[in-house]
């Protein structure tokens, strides 16, 4: 795999300052305190950041193979920093500083207590996955994946106005660590055996192991570590126990947002698990999608039976993830281009679905679905930026799940036959039925008897958000190419190593 | 005007937001009005520029749209779809017309949602690329999903509304299958990927891969059509829709000209061996909806039921593979427009005056409100393919080519007719006729200029087309007989 660094095509380390500056950010926000001035320059970090990302997009250059605008600096020993971007990690850039742009102004709207402490830990998980994204040492991912996860946990709870918020927390971090420890494990494993087989030092440098192939039976060990490691934070069927706990209990969006937004535990399983073990990959796939397939049926099912619209989305998203899971796990060109624009597809609707789900909680204390109904009349720009998104979720054409999913039932067929596929995509129509009726019993149904008051019509800023999504949906939904042609050169790599182009 | 037909989808999204910039509900009502009108003499202007004797697609545009997967924006006409350009835009503008008072909660939505289901179902008319299509399919869906969420008559309108979308959702699946399977077979023969019909049309299949695309958009399409058993969403529809939208559903079969469009012609020898499935499907759905219709008590489910009968025969006119039974069923789809369209736009003026469009509200309607009760009866004798209206050439040429190649069938049909007689006149006589009971009826006014207006002009295009529909015909008959050619 080739390198391009900075210095050759860029004015400054593009990488390291989109870690730095929400970092830098985020201390200065706690330093400044709770002020006014404070949380405007939160919204600015974000805002600059938001452009950084943007202009890393526009210098990118698309049709160059490897990795470009490289940075190394030796640091302690196997713990080198080491960043490097391909089409991939611009893609989940962008998506990460729209996301939390979005979400930073969501916090404005909502007027949670200590907005600067919250800005702060916002901007400071976003540094933390900015690194996730960037990094080509797997130590440091598993590193900045552990920081990030225990800032998330302080979003979950802190923020949260539920009585059972310590039981979501409680539950959050059990499950991370235990998903932490065995991601942790697997990349040991992998740095064990590059040392014990090449003699020389500890490594944990993607680039060099990579160019070692991992012994069969060490392989698979590693692989369900890794795999399901990052299967914890995805999270992927039947790892999810946690999720809807904390999306019912914890801080209303913020928090899931974060989480689910931007989909680190894909990326991280095309960036390094893939590449690093293919052939323990192509002994296993079938045993990982077989187990996908289910999830995506098994999390449609028991999302047809929440009556909390907090606790249907979590649902919503684990059915989801397991076709993208399905996607990957095809091992093909077409394959990864729908599985990867499918899982940022799903992270921005999946956005908007809570962020808008928080609206709606702010005007009604509560998201039980027979307390919700007659909203559509008083607010609907955020009813249809709601469906909207869930329109994307299942792959409606027009938006970019459509093209996303199309590309993974190509690949479906080839792989799998078309009965398989067939009764995958019937999982999605599944999906469209809660989601319609979540959307009917939330926005379209009378309004129940007792509500006092009337709900209040969407504020400025609110349809500034509402808007953003909606236009960033239908645009990318109808105009895919760009992101289809971003996204092309790497994952044409990756395929190469399966044979399957 | 080569790009007319882009211009023509692009009237109404832009109509759909220029709604929003109106600085009053009425300015936007009537920007709306403007956006649909402009949209009809867009599709009269590419109707005049259509060269009937020509057997291809015209006025073709082309863009690229997803290079990667060789999807194209590509547009185009052909003797087959050209005449519901117009019949869709009149259609939509009788449907704004008739709500034009109705609408009180929500109407800048209402008339944007309207303007893009009317943008989505021209292209579902107008597209040429199987993904293109399959996106108009889809996006049609969304407006409709919420006109009778929002503005239905009935208390389940959500259910409803729910039940229509995921059916056709469903429905989807096999669809978008269908067209990735003819795709996946042109890039084994060395073509690449292609969704281009007229590519996918010149592209051989084995047999068995034929039977396959045949049943994936047999059943894609069925849903829409509807055939039986797969049917129950359009009488719920009808209960509980906004009456003038439902007219929509009854008046423009999609789903039928799915079938004729792809169906047909990319699976001719599985649709030619099939032919019984066809034919069978069409025959018990006429006589099963016609049986139905009888026993309704309500206007708006007996048209539904009638509906169904019709389509049948449109399924029967399809199966019988020759000319005749081709252009009769373009024709009837054409005719279901004004007739169909024109029953549910006059049931709409009903339900609008009394509230109900049941028996138990009626009766004697016909005293105070003989001019709607009047146009009611001629355009059910039109549904009946009474001579004269528009309704007799289209039902004609499909019995006469029903009768030669599916006797029994045929037999069947006319049955049907005679039940279709039975169960519209029985339920005419005890809405309309006879003495006033309900001190509602006896309050009704009858037809106020604008709605007389719109209705005259349905009765005026039935009476023109069943005294002389030669011109009609022969815009058809050259892509008919290129659709028999592809059969033999």
């Amino acid at each position: 795999m080739t390198e391009l660094f900075w210095n050759q095509h860029a004015a400054w380390p593009l990488l390291a300052t989109l870690q730095i500056l929400p970092l830098a950010g985020a201390a200065l926000l706690l330093k400044l305190g709770e002020r006014p001035l404070a949380t405007l320059l939160g919204r600015g970090v974000a805002l600059a950041e938001l452009l950084l990302a943007i202009l890393l997009y526009r210098v990118f250059d698309g049709h160059a193979a490897g990795y470009q605008f490289a940075e190394r600096l030796d640091l302690l020993g196997p713990l080198g920093y080491h960043a490097g971007a391909d089409g991939v990690t611009v893609l989940f850039v962008l998506l990460c500083a729209l996301i939390v742009f979005l979400v930073t102004l969501y916090g404005l709207v909502r007027g949670l207590a200590e907005p600067a402490r919250l800005l702060a830990v916002v901007l400071a998980t976003q540094g933390l996955m900015m690194s996730m994204l960037t990094t080509l040492n797997l130590l440091w991912f598993v590193l900045a994946s552990a920081a990030e996860l225990a800032l998330v946990g302080h979003l979950v709870g802190y923020w949260s106005t539920s009585p059972d918020k310590d039981r979501a927390t409680a539950r959050f971090y059990q499950f991370q660590s235990v998903g932490l420890a065995m991601l942790l494990l697997g990349v040991l494993i992998l740095g064990w055996s590059h040392h014990d087989i090449t003699g020389g030092a500890w490594t944990f440098d993607l680039l060099d192991l990579a160019g070692q192939p991992v012994p069969r039976s060490l392989g698979a060990v590693a692989f369900f570590l890794l795999f399901y490691g990052l299967g914890v934070r995805t999270p992927i069927f039947p790892l999810h126990g946690w999720l809807p706990t904390v999306a019912q209990h914890g801080s209303v969006a913020v928090a899931p947002a974060l989480l689910l937004g931007v989909k680190v535990g894909i990326y991280g399983l095309v960036r390094f698990v893939l590449p690093l073990l293919p052939e323990v990959v192509e002994a296993w796939y079938p045993y990982v999608t077989g187990f996908a397939a289910a999830g995506v049926f098994y999390a449609a099912l028991l999302a047809f039976q929440q009556t909390n619209l907090r606790r249907l989305m979590a649902f919503a998203v684990v059915s989801h993830t397991s076709l993208v899971v399905i996607g990957i796990f095809s091992l093909d060109h077409v394959a990864f281009q729908g599985a990867l624009l499918l899982a940022a597809n799903f992270g921005l609707a999946a956005t908007a679905m809570m962020l808008m789900t928080g609206f709606v909680y702010r005007r009604t204390r509560t998201t039980r679905l027979d307390k919700l109904g007659g909203l559509f009349d008083r607010i609907p720009l955020i009813g249809l930026t709601y469906l909207v998104a869930g329109l994307a979720i299942i792959g409606m054409p027009g938006t970019p799940g459509f093209d996303a999913a199309h590309l993974v039932l190509e690949a479906g067929i080839h792989r799998f036959g078309a009965l398989p596929t067939v009764a995958a995509a019937l999982g999605n129509v599944a999906a469209a039925g809660f989601l319609l009726w979540a959307f009917q019993r939330a926005f379209l149904a009378p309004a129940p008897a007792g509500r006092g008051t009337a709900i209040e019509r969407a504020t400025a800023m609110e349809s500034l958000i509402a808007a953003v999504l909606v236009v960033v949906l239908l645009w990318s939904g109808f105009h895919m190419g760009p992101w289809l042609e971003l996204v092309d050169a790497p994952l044409r790599a990756l395929a190469e190593r399966f044979g399957h182009v | 005007m080569s790009d007319a037909l882009t211009w023509l989808l692009l009237v109404y999204p832009l109509g759909a937001l220029l709604v929003w910039l109106a600085p009053r509900p009425e300015s936007a009502r009537a920007l709306a009005l403007a956006a649909h009108v402009t949209g009809l003499a867009i599709a009269g202007l590419a109707l005049a520029n259509f060269d009937p004797a020509q057997s291809g697609f015209q006025m073709l545009e082309r863009a690229a749209w997803i290079p990667s997967l060789n999807v194209h924006y590509a547009v185009g006409v052909d003797g087959l779809s050209i005449l519901f350009l117009p019949a869709t835009a009149l259609l939509f503008l009788g449907v704004t017309l008739a709500s034009w008072n109705a609408v009180r909660q929500l109407p800048r939505l209402y008339h944007s949602l309207l303007l893009l289901q009317a943008g989505a179902t021209l292209g579902v008319f107008c597209a040429v690329d199987t993904i293109l299509f399959f996106l108009f399919w889809e996006l049609s869906l969304v407006p409709f999903y919420f006109l009778v969420s929002l503005w239905g008559v009935g208390p389940l309108r959500g259910y409803a509304a729910s039940k229509y979308t995921l059916i056709m959702f469903a429905g989807g699946v096999p669809l978008l299958f269908g067209f990735i399977v003819l795709a996946f077979n042109h890039a084994a023969l060395g073509g690449g990927l292609s969704f281009d019909l007229a590519e996918l049309l010149a592209t051989p299949l084995t047999d068995r891969q034929e039977l396959v695309v045949f049943l994936l958009l047999l059943a894609g399409f069925a849903v829409k059509t509807p055939v039986f058993p797969v049917h129950t969403w359009l009488p719920l529809l009808a209960m509980e829709g906004p009456v003038a939208v439902v007219a929509l559903l009854t008046g423009l079969k999609l789903g039928a000209y799915g079938l004729i469009r792809f169906a047909v012609p990319l699976a001719p020898g599985a649709a030619q061996e099939l032919h019984w499935l066809l034919a069978g499907l069409g025959t018990f759905g006429l006589l099963y909806g016609a049986v139905a219709a009888l026993a309704q008590t309500n206007l708006r489910a007996m048209l539904a039921y009638a509906s169904l009968s019709h389509v049948g025969l449109v399924l029967l006119g399809i199966a019988s593979f020759n000319l005749q039974g081709v252009q009769g069923a373009v024709l009837q789809l054409l005719n279901f427009a004004l007739v169909a369209g024109g029953l549910f736009l006059l049931t709409a003026f009903v339900q609008r005056r009394l509230g109900s469009t049941d028996l138990l509200a009626l009766g004697g309607a016909a005293r105070t409100m003989p001019l709607l009760a009047s146009f009611f009866l001629f355009f059910g004798l039109a549904g009946m393919g009474v001579p004269g209206t528009s309704g007799f050439p289209a039902e004609l040429l499909i019995l006469v080519s029903a009768l030669q190649v599916h006797t029994g069938a045929g037999l069947a049909a006319l049955f049907g007719m005679v039940l279709g007689a039975a169960y519209f006149l029985n339920l005419y006589r005890r809405a309309f006729l006879g003495p006033v009971t309900q001190p509602g009826v006896d309050q009704a006014v009858d037809l106020k200029p604008r709605e007389l207006a719109l209705v005259l002009v349905f009765a005026a295009l039935i009476l023109a087309f069943g005294l002389y529909p030669a011109p009609l015909l022969d815009v058809i008959r050259p892509a008919a007989e290129a659709w028999v050619a592809r059969l033999s």
